[in-house]
């Protein structure tokens, strides 16, 4: 072979090797495994923390069994815990972490009983208005069986 | 030159031959290619496809999965940046459409057009539609967002460079931009919950069964219970995006 056919020949290796190198270097772990992604990035977003706890882990017999049962036969049983009492999951978990004390205002209730044209008719609904006389709904309904006080 | 015809086209035969196997060879060695594996844990992705059905005759406009999803996932509460949020339509009298959201739902809705000019209103929830072929994923330059085995498009938050294309390729709005982290971000319909056995934040904050979450491979599945019976539609399906979340209940003028 000539030597400058060599030459070009070895420039050519050198390009192909400084090449997969580099790449090697760039490309990061695990991509293209599943697909032209990450596929540690999978379990990176699976190892988030979960911080709603859900309403059956509130009814836990050594915590708030009386009220989970109260709740678990009333109009709202549809309401889990967390939607009134917001996130919980650290509670849950360890108990000297207080959760925020639920809203008890009527503007908070209201987010769902209010009267609005939007909603579907059959849904109860209240005049806030006229209804309840500007106390706080607590006053009257429990918020854990609003039926009864 | 004193090389002839054929003797060019051997050396060049053989450089070309060369250096496709050498590369080979190379990549062979350096490339860290694990034999494709399912995540660690009790969870197989490949025996899940997941979807998500929206009512839109149940939602009463509280807000509340809109809120259930900024604490589950950080989403900052002072930025209007959401995962999911509610929208208002109230086509009035005069055939004019008003569509708002204000906030996002979170603070719930004032009702500021007198209800006699209201011709009928309803809520619609938003959520990223998961779709089977997903504009985002094909804009993105780096492959930082994909779909999983188990049907669901999600962010690889170390790897994107912010670029935002994803967000103007989404037809739905439904990503953002994350300024702490400095990348895109959007709904992952809770993947560290669903693949822990546990319903999306937004379903279980949901006071009327408005949204309902499941398994498509599962006949029996609380999803393909709904879409076995009810009349059905998806956002857009013009656009060929395929969306896996399904509406009952949705309006024409909802786009
Ligand atoms: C509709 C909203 C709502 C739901 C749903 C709800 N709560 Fe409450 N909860 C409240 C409010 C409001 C208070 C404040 C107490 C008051 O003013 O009577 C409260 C108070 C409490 C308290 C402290 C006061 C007490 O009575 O001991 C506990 C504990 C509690 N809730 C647990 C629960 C559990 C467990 C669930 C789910 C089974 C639940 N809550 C569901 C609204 C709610
Ligand atoms: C997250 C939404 C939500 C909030 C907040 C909420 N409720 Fe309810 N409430 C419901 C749902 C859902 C029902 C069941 C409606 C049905 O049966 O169709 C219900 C039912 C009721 C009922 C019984 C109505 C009936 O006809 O059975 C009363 C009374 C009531 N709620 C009062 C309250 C009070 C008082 C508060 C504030 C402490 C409150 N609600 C907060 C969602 C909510
Ligand atoms: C003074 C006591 C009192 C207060 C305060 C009160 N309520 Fe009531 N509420 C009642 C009584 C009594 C009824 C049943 C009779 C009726 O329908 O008016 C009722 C009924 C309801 C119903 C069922 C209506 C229906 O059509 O089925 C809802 C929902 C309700 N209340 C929500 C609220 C909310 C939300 C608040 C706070 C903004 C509130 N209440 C405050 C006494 C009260």
């Amino acid at each position: 072979m000539q030597p400058h056919l060599k030459r070009v020949f070895m420039l050519l290796v050198i390009a192909i090797i400084g090449f997969v190198f580099v790449r090697s270097l760039i490309v990061p772990d695990s991509f293209g495994e599943y697909g032209w992604y990450r596929a540690n990035s999978v379990n990176d977003i699976r190892n988030f923390p979960v911080k709603h706890a859900g309403s059956a882990s509130c009814g836990d017999e050594s915590c708030h069994a009386a009220i989970y049962s109260i709740w678990k036969d009333s109009g709202h049983k549809t309401v889990n815990c967390e939607t009134c009492h917001g996130a919980s999951g650290e509670h849950a978990n360890n108990i000297r972490i207080l959760p925020t004390p639920a809203n008890d205002s009527r503007d908070f209730c209201g987010l769902c009983h209010f009267k609005r044209v939007a909603r579907p008719e059959n849904f109860p609904q209240i005049d806030p208005e006229i209804h309840g006389e500007n106390l706080q709904c607590t006053y009257c309904h429990n918020p854990h069986k609003p039926w009864f006080v | 030159m004193n090389v002839s015809r054929r003797e060019f086209t051997k050396i060049g035969c053989r450089i070309i031959i060369g250096a496709a196997a050498g590369s080979a060879v190379i990549e062979s060695i350096v490339a860290k290619g694990t034999a494709s594996q399912d995540p660690p844990g009790d969870y197989d992705w490949n025996a899940h496809y997941w979807g998500y059905v929206i009512d839109t005759r149940k939602c009463i406009g509280c807000g509340r999965c809109a809120k259930a999803c900024k604490l589950e996932n950080n989403v900052p509460f002072d930025e209007p940046v959401y995962r999911t949020w509610v929208e208002r339509y109230r086509v009035l009298k005069g055939e004019d459409v008003k569509i708002d959201s204000p906030n996002g739902s979170i603070d719930g809705f004032d009702d500021d057009i007198p209800a006699e000019e209201v011709k009928k209103a309803f809520y619609v929830p938003k959520i990223c539609n998961h779709c089977d072929t997903p504009p985002c994923v094909q804009v993105c330059p780096v492959g930082a967002t994909y779909e999983t085995k188990d049907g669901v498009v999600l962010v690889d938050y170390d790897y994107c460079i912010g670029c935002r294309y994803c967000i103007q390729g989404c037809p739905y709005g439904a990503r953002y931009f994350n300024t702490e982290r400095k990348t895109a971000d959007k709904c992952t319909w809770c993947y560290h919950r669903i693949t822990r056995g546990l319903l999306p934040a937004c379903v279980q904050a949901c006071p009327v069964g408005a949204r309902v979450f499941g398994d498509l491979k599962d006949p029996e599945s609380a999803v393909n219970k709904i879409l076995d019976k009810e009349r059905i539609n998806v956002l857009k399906p013009d656009l060929g995006t395929k969306p896996k979340v399904y509406y009952v209940g949705l309006d024409r003028e909802v786009k």
